[in-house]
């Protein structure tokens, strides 16, 4: 496949801008940047040309509006749509796109969970099998996670070439899965996310947010807590995907998708995040213009400084982790019966049977959760997981005896876990010693 | 007569990782790599336990400067602290720089020549994410003579390997475009075998010719002389470990198809870059005693560079992989351009460069270096290189250099024939 000529359209968003990098640069691709003000999208250059750390790549960057859309679009080889996640607005950019495609052209959406199949519906029958959904995460130069989905429409050798060229050209880790609201990674993740959220609720008197950040931090293999995780997505966000999953796809997980109480009214007061300084944590800058930490304290509904929360679990698994015994730190994980360990042993075992179950079901094979969570969060991926927890004992039984009977009754667990294979990626570089 | 020396396997740790990000230690570097290494090998601890009991193992170790990295010395001894079956067990730490694990190899290997041990147990390593880039550099200035090359100086490297650069330019007269076009070849070169290596701490980053080409740029800032950052290897944390056993072993346990060293050489050139280029006048090679110690471990291993498959050469900047072109015998000094043109260095050409991506492409953990090129040459030679195999391999050859060139080291493995 040869993609000579891109058109992004949305190219001042975060993924848009830096989508664009990747065409740019390892795809060497002449890219029609598209938004709707072009004096911000030239703006826009220059981070899309840090963002791959290439000055070389500016002179393929080309800044256009949407009065030249059709224009771009005609004479591309490939158009990738990342405009807000809003059903309406990209149903609109899809009718423009259809009517001027050229007929071997890749039309594609960056949505990170709305349906593909209803965007291909919008173009002409004979332009449907061209459209695709290509799903990358933030930031795409170094988390190469690419979800791609294809619909009941796709033209099969297009997207086998779209697939290779995603792959051996663009270097992307190309995880094929079903058009399934918020198709596999963000799933898998936001129900891990989401219920640490409900369980920051449930334990507020405890700490709440920061407290359980401080059960599932760095030490327990990932690169940050999930609820900075959130934190950084944005509140809103993290909202839309929950309630996506949970309307329009619900499964035996669905009360954890459930979006609490006091979070829909952050989200409400439009404290979302890291974007709008305040949401689940806030930098807080004091007189002297040191800034610290705050979090919202749910119990009281105001912000207080972080904690430094002491638990014996955690103290000593990033003392073994420090030294890379890694047996022992997850030996002591297991062992230990505090409310914390087991709050966190829960989310692990939680995270391993929702991964295995939504990879059954949304992938195509079981690697495929190993690959969004390792590319797409840099989380310890559940089959390294597994191969971790089972160098200490049997995680079936570890399953059976810690988790919801009545909830594993639900799926085919036993299946499942006959169908685990090794894992190729290595469960100790997720494990750190960090909070 | 000397004993064989064979290479049983090991393991390199994944480059691309930041142990201080991870928030982990040198016990814990040591630790993964040689339990990594060990499995690949098929050793166990408790073979350790064993051999010692006879008092037929020993461990060397290669580090250049943990002692402004991670503020340790007396490293040899820090294997007790993996596992108890090293106690009681011979270890040292060796030091020549960039060049540490090749001096460590180099003990090894003699020591198995000799009859003393049966396994020589090799883990070059280096932590250098420590610190920032600039006091990094600062600290690597005392592989020169710090006095002189290296105190307040800022990145004292880069600026001695772009005068590599500079007297080429005027010993050979090479136009300096086609120059610096090979050097930009190099560069991309090496990014492109790193592609290959799921190991390689560049795997992931984009470099292309024009990006190489354009020097002087806000994302390529020229960094010494004329090189720029697309010159230049990275900070990089990382271990590699390699298991040398005598014929003995082998014979004992019955296995086949491991490789030997064949030969090696080890020359070192005057300290100062001034000296070494004084010292040049009456030679051809702008690196003399490089191309010495090359053709040592030829005539050692009774081989020539037409019996070389693959090489694994030390390009901490593009200007040392280009000078080690005519070096191998490659080309003709002055004409290392051509090599790169043809094609004759690329992966799919007769005489690769570097498959591993080298140090520019792989990574370079200064004392990891060496033990990571022997390692690279048993894969290579063994078929066992993966998505960087390059085709029939009988022999393989490394340079690791230590300092601007300072130290040179060269070893030939090849098949056991």
């Amino acid at each position: 496949m040869i993609i000579k000529i891109v058109t992004v359209i949305g190219a001042t968003g975060t993924m848009g801008a830096n989508v664009a990098g990747i065409f740019a640069s390892f795809g060497n691709a002449k890219v029609y940047m598209v938004g709707r003000d072009i004096e911000k999208v030239k703006r826009t250059i220059p981070k899309t040309v840090k963002s791959v750390r290439a000055d070389s790549i500016a002179e393929n960057l080309i800044p256009a509006d949407f009065s030249m859309l059709e224009d771009c679009v005609k004479e591309s080889d490939l158009v990738f749509e990342s405009v807000t996640e809003n059903i309406e607005i990209k149903r609109s950019i899809a009718l423009r796109v259809g009517a001027v495609l050229k007929k071997d052209a890749i039309s594609c959406t960056g949505s990170s969970g709305l349906s593909v199949t209803e965007l291909a519906e919008c173009y002409p029958e004979e332009l449907r099998g061209n459209f695709f959904g290509i799903h990358m995460f933030n930031p795409p130069y170094s988390m190469s996670l690419c979800e791609f989905i294809a619909t009941k429409y796709s033209r099969p050798e297009l997207q086998e070439d779209l697939k290779a060229y995603l792959h051996n050209v663009l270097y992307r880790t190309v995880v094929e899965v079903k058009d399934s609201p918020a198709f596999l990674g963000n799933r898998i993740g936001f129900q891990f996310i989401n219920e640490a959220l409900q369980y920051a609720e449930k334990y507020k008197d405890n700490g709440g947010i920061d407290y359980i950040d401080a059960i599932l931090g760095q030490f327990t293999g990932r690169s940050m807590p999930p609820l900075v995780t959130s934190d950084f997505v944005g509140l809103d966000v993290h909202k839309a995907i929950v309630e996506n999953v949970l309307k329009n796809a619900p499964d035996y997980e669905q009360t954890t998708f459930v979006f609490p109480v006091f979070a829909q009214k952050l989200v409400a007061e439009g404290k979302l995040g890291r974007k709008s300084n305040g949401g689940l944590y806030r930098t807080i800058k004091d007189d002297n213009c040191f800034k610290r930490s705050a979090v919202y304290d749910i119990a009281s509904g105001s912000y207080r400084d972080k904690m430094d929360y002491v638990f014996p679990f955690a103290e000593n698994m990033k003392k073994n982790i420090r030294v890379g015994n890694y047996k022992k730190a997850l030996e002591i994980l297991v062992g230990n019966l505090s409310q914390e360990a087991e709050i966190c042993m829960h989310f692990l075992l939680s995270y391993i049977v929702y991964s295995l179950y939504s990879a059954d079901k949304i992938g195509y094979g079981v690697e495929a959760a190993d690959d969004v969570m390792a590319t797409g969060f840099n989380w310890c991926p559940p089959l390294a997981l597994i191969e971790g927890i089972a160098s200490v004992t049997d995680v079936k039984a570890l399953v059976d005896e810690r988790l919801d009977r009545k909830l594993l009754e639900q799926i085919d667990i036993d299946r499942l876990f006959s169908e685990v294979k090794p894992s190729k990626y290595d469960y100790r570089l997720y494990f750190k010693s960090g909070c | 007569m000397k004993e064989k020396v064979y290479i049983l396997g090991g393991a390199q740790t994944d480059f691309e990782r930041n142990w201080t990000k991870e928030g982990k230690n040198m016990i814990a570097l040591l630790r993964e790599a040689i339990s990594d290494g060990f499995k690949n090998a098929g050793v166990t601890y408790d073979d350790v336990i064993s051999l010692n009991q006879q008092n037929r193992v020993a461990c060397f170790v290669g580090n250049f400067i943990a002692e402004k990295f991670v503020d340790q010395g007396h490293l040899g001894a820090f294997l007790t602290e993996i596992d108890p079956s090293f106690y009681g067990v011979p270890s040292a730490r060796y030091e020549a720089a960039c060049a540490s694990s090749s001096v460590a190899i180099d003990a090894a290997q003699a020591k198995i020549q000799t009859g003393d041990y049966d396994m020589a147990i090799v883990v070059g390593w280096e932590l250098m994410k420590t610190v920032n880039s600039k006091i990094g550099g600062d600290y690597l200035g005392r592989a020169a003579w710090y006095e002189k090359e290296g105190k307040d100086i800022d990145l004292p490297f880069p600026k001695l390997f772009g005068r590599l650069a500079d007297e080429m330019l005027k010993k050979y007269q090479t136009d300096e475009n086609r120059m610096m076009d090979a050097l930009a070849r190099i560069s991309v070169i090496n990014y492109s075998n790193a592609k290959r290596n799921p190991l390689a701490q560049t795997r992931k980053w984009f470099m292309s010719y024009e990006q190489a080409r354009n020097r002087g740029t806000q994302t390529n800032p020229l960094v010494g002389g004329k090189l720029a950052n697309s010159d230049c290897s990275q900070i990089t944390d990382g271990a590699a470990v390699v298991i040398l056993v005598s014929e003995r072993y082998i014979n004992q346990h019955g296995i086949h198809g491991k490789p030997i060293i064949k030969g090696y050489g080890h020359r070192t050139a005057p300290m100062l870059f001034d000296e070494k280029m004084a010292d040049n006048a009456g030679s051809d090679f702008i690196l003399p005693w490089t191309r010495q110690a090359v053709l040592d471990a030829y005539n050692m291993s009774g081989l020539t560079v037409d019996d070389i498959n693959v090489f694994e050469t030390h390009d901490c900047f593009t200007s040392s992989e280009y000078a080690a072109i005519s070096a191998f015998g490659l080309t003709a000094p002055g004409k290392e351009y051509e090599a790169v043109e043809s094609g004759l260095i690329a992966f799919d050409g007769n005489k690769p460069i570097n498959p591993s991506g080298g140090l520019i492409g792989c990574g370079h953990p200064v004392g990891a270096s060496g033990s990571r090129m022997l390692l690279d040459l048993y894969k290579q030679v063994t078929g066992t290189a993966g998505g960087y195999q390059v085709s029939n391999v009988k022999n393989g050859i490394m340079l690791n250099i230590g300092g601007s060139a300072t130290t040179n080291y060269v070893f030939i493995v090849g098949e056991d024939n």
